[in-house]
């Protein structure tokens, strides 16, 4: 036998091994990897918030990078300016989260406001006597109001604590008013539509408040990790992507370059997106509150509440709605800057606004932001939202849609560009 | 300066260039100071040009692009030897046999446009790899390195086409020649 047929079929036998190892690697790692996943749970989300944080942050590194200085030490520049810009907007917005009394107060308030409003437009006719739609509504939205009012109801140490600081720091007048007047609210559901109403309030009242259980501390525990994922991805001038580049055989290197591209500007394009179109709604709301007499700090906090959750497809909305009708429940002396509006009708200019605020963010700021960044059937998107939330809870709404853009990206892409380089 | 501290500063020093000679990015940054399309960035702009660089490792014979596959990336061979070849048919035609600092895949960088040869390594070689998107993003980056390799780029694809002119013009008069 010649060496050259010699050593053409060491390297068949080379390449041949090669292949089983590579194989058998890969499978071995996917079976880890999933065990892994599955055994972890708990670190996914905040591995993944960090990461996209950093996802986020990477264009303002960019467009803050000084090229004559080390990598390091302009990351270090850029962490510095948006901690900054980030501790002034938390600090800002501290000032406007309401202490303990604050939140006992809002609670009272708000159950009497509400109470007071469902009795002004349902409960009574301008005739005084209830129409036939009137008691239809009321018949079914009853039970419904006394659920609220159950869920709004003070338990025994809130109650205690209430009249500890109404005695303490002269709790405003009206707020002891609507206290007493909340301990006499009425039923709305006739007895024969609410048996079981009774029951319910009688064990709220009665069972001992239970202290939180010894494990609710440690479920924040892996929420550490975020932070750091997103301090190491700051920190990264391509060397994870790099490495794992690295690993690819030399037949896919073309393909995996320009797959890792397309993702991550498909990704990039649908986050970034995402968080315009969510500043958008935020401020549209935030300026229509100070339009409705709204102070601008309360604006502000109700503005980034509901352009946060704005980012949870449909749900964001019906949110928004609950939070901006909650305060003009609540609202008191508000004067509107529009001449010729009623104070009193504030809730229904909170629900005009929700709805404007939405119309506007489906004819304009979608379609102006996100283009046809993302085309995802809505049946996907309730269903994905709906899988999220029993998977991962409000965090796995947060992320179903993200994590269905990276999916139908990456698997169009794939198919695409395995065409494109003939290995399929 | 006493004995004993020059010998720390020598020792020092000695360390460091040691250090410096058998730094990997330092040769790295060596080499592409002898690639053309970097021979005019400074050492700074070739430590940016070198962080987006991909090294890869072909073994003989194997493939380092196909004819007609979208192209994606320049490669600069680092070690080796590479054959660029156009398969019509049965038959096989080596276009250039390629070394240590030449490049290959030049048209990648510009747009997606297929291959028009292969490119295969003769022997083990090590090549270093620039994607057409780190360079777009080089742009927005590090504006002046990039237009400088832009226009290293486009002075390379202009003496092609003069040759290729040339070429057309030989053949042109070749014709003629023959026809009369």
């Amino acid at each position: 036998m010649r060496p050259d047929q010699d050593f053409e079929e060491s390297e068949q036998e080379r390449k041949f091994r090669r292949r089983i190892f590579h194989l058998v690697f890969a499978i071995l790692v996917l079976i880890a990897g999933g065990f892994l996943i599955w055994k972890l749970s708990g670190l996914v989300a905040p591995v993944i918030v960090g990461a996209l944080l950093a996802f986020l942050f990477r264009p303002i590194k960019e467009r803050l990078k000084i090229p004559w200085l080390p990598h390091e030490l302009q990351v270090l520049c850029s962490f510095v300016a948006v901690g900054l810009v980030l501790f002034f907007a938390l600090d800002t917005a501290r000032k406007y989260i309401p202490d303990d009394k604050q939140q006992l107060e809002y609670k009272v308030r708000l159950k009497y406001k509400l109470n007071e409003q469902y009795q002004q437009w349902v409960m009574k006719s301008p005739e005084g006597k209830p129409s036939m739609l009137m008691s239809f509504i009321q018949k079914q939205t009853g039970p419904l109001m006394d659920k609220v009012n159950q869920l709004l109801e003070l338990d025994p140490k809130e109650r205690e604590q209430f009249l500890h600081y109404s005695a303490a720091y002269s709790v405003k007048n009206e707020i002891g008013k609507y206290f007493q007047a909340n301990q006499n609210a009425r039923k709305y559901a006739t007895p024969e539509e609410a048996p079981d109403a009774a029951p319910a309030t009688t064990a709220a009242v009665a069972a001992p408040v239970q202290p939180p259980p010894a494990g609710e501390s440690s479920k924040w525990e892996p929420w550490i990790l975020a932070p750091l994922i997103f301090v190491f991805f700051g920190f990264d001038n391509g060397q994870i992507r790099r490495y794992f580049i690295g690993l690819v055989p030399n037949r896919y290197f073309e393909l995996s370059v320009t797959l890792l591209d397309r993702l991550d500007n498909a990704i990039g394009k649908y986050l970034r997106g995402t968080l315009t179109e969510c500043t958008l709604v935020g401020l549209t709301l935030c300026l229509g509150l100070i339009l409705l007499g709204s102070p601008v700090g309360i604006a502000m906090a109700i503005g980034l509440i509901c352009g946060l959750v704005n980012a949870i497809p449909m749900l964001g909305t019906v949110i928004a709605l609950v939070i901006c009708l909650g305060y003009a429940l609540i609202a008191e002396n508000v004067e509107p800057l529009i001449p010729g509006l009623n104070p009193n009708n504030l809730p229904l200019y909170a629900v005009v606004l929700v709805g404007i605020t939405h119309v506007l963010d489906d004819v304009v700021f979608q379609p102006f932001v996100l283009g046809s960044a993302v085309n995802i059937h809505p049946l996907v998107v309730i269903v994905a939202i709906i899988g999220g939330s029993l998977i991962l809870g409000l965090w796995g709404m947060l992320f179903a849609i993200p994590t269905v853009v990276v999916v139908k990206t990456a698997v169009e892409t794939l198919f695409k560009e395995l065409k494109d380089y003939r290995i399929i | 300066m006493s004995g004993q501290k020059q010998v720390a500063n020598k020792l020092l020093w000695e360390t460091l260039e040691r250090w410096k000679r058998s730094s990997p990015e330092l040769d790295r940054i060596k080499f592409l100071k002898t690639v053309p399309f970097f021979d005019q960035l400074s050492n700074r702009q070739l430590k940016a040009v070198s962080d987006i660089l991909f090294e890869r490792k072909y073994e003989i014979d194997e493939l380092i692009f196909e004819e007609g596959q979208p192209g994606a990336a320049l490669f600069l061979i680092l070690d080796g030897r590479v054959a660029v070849e156009m398969r019509r048919e049965n038959h096989t035609t080596t276009l250039a046999i390629l070394e240590r600092g030449a490049f290959v895949g030049e048209m990648a960088l510009l747009d997606e446009a297929p291959r028009s040869a292969n490119a295969r390594s003769l022997e083990r070689t090590r090549a270093l790899a620039l994607y057409r998107g780190d360079l777009s993003e080089l742009i927005h980056r590090d504006p002046e390195t990039a237009c400088q390799i832009y226009r290293a780029l486009a002075h390379i694809v202009g003496d092609r086409l003069r040759s290729t002119n040339k070429l057309v013009q030989m053949e042109i008069s070749a014709d003629k020649a023959s026809v009369a």
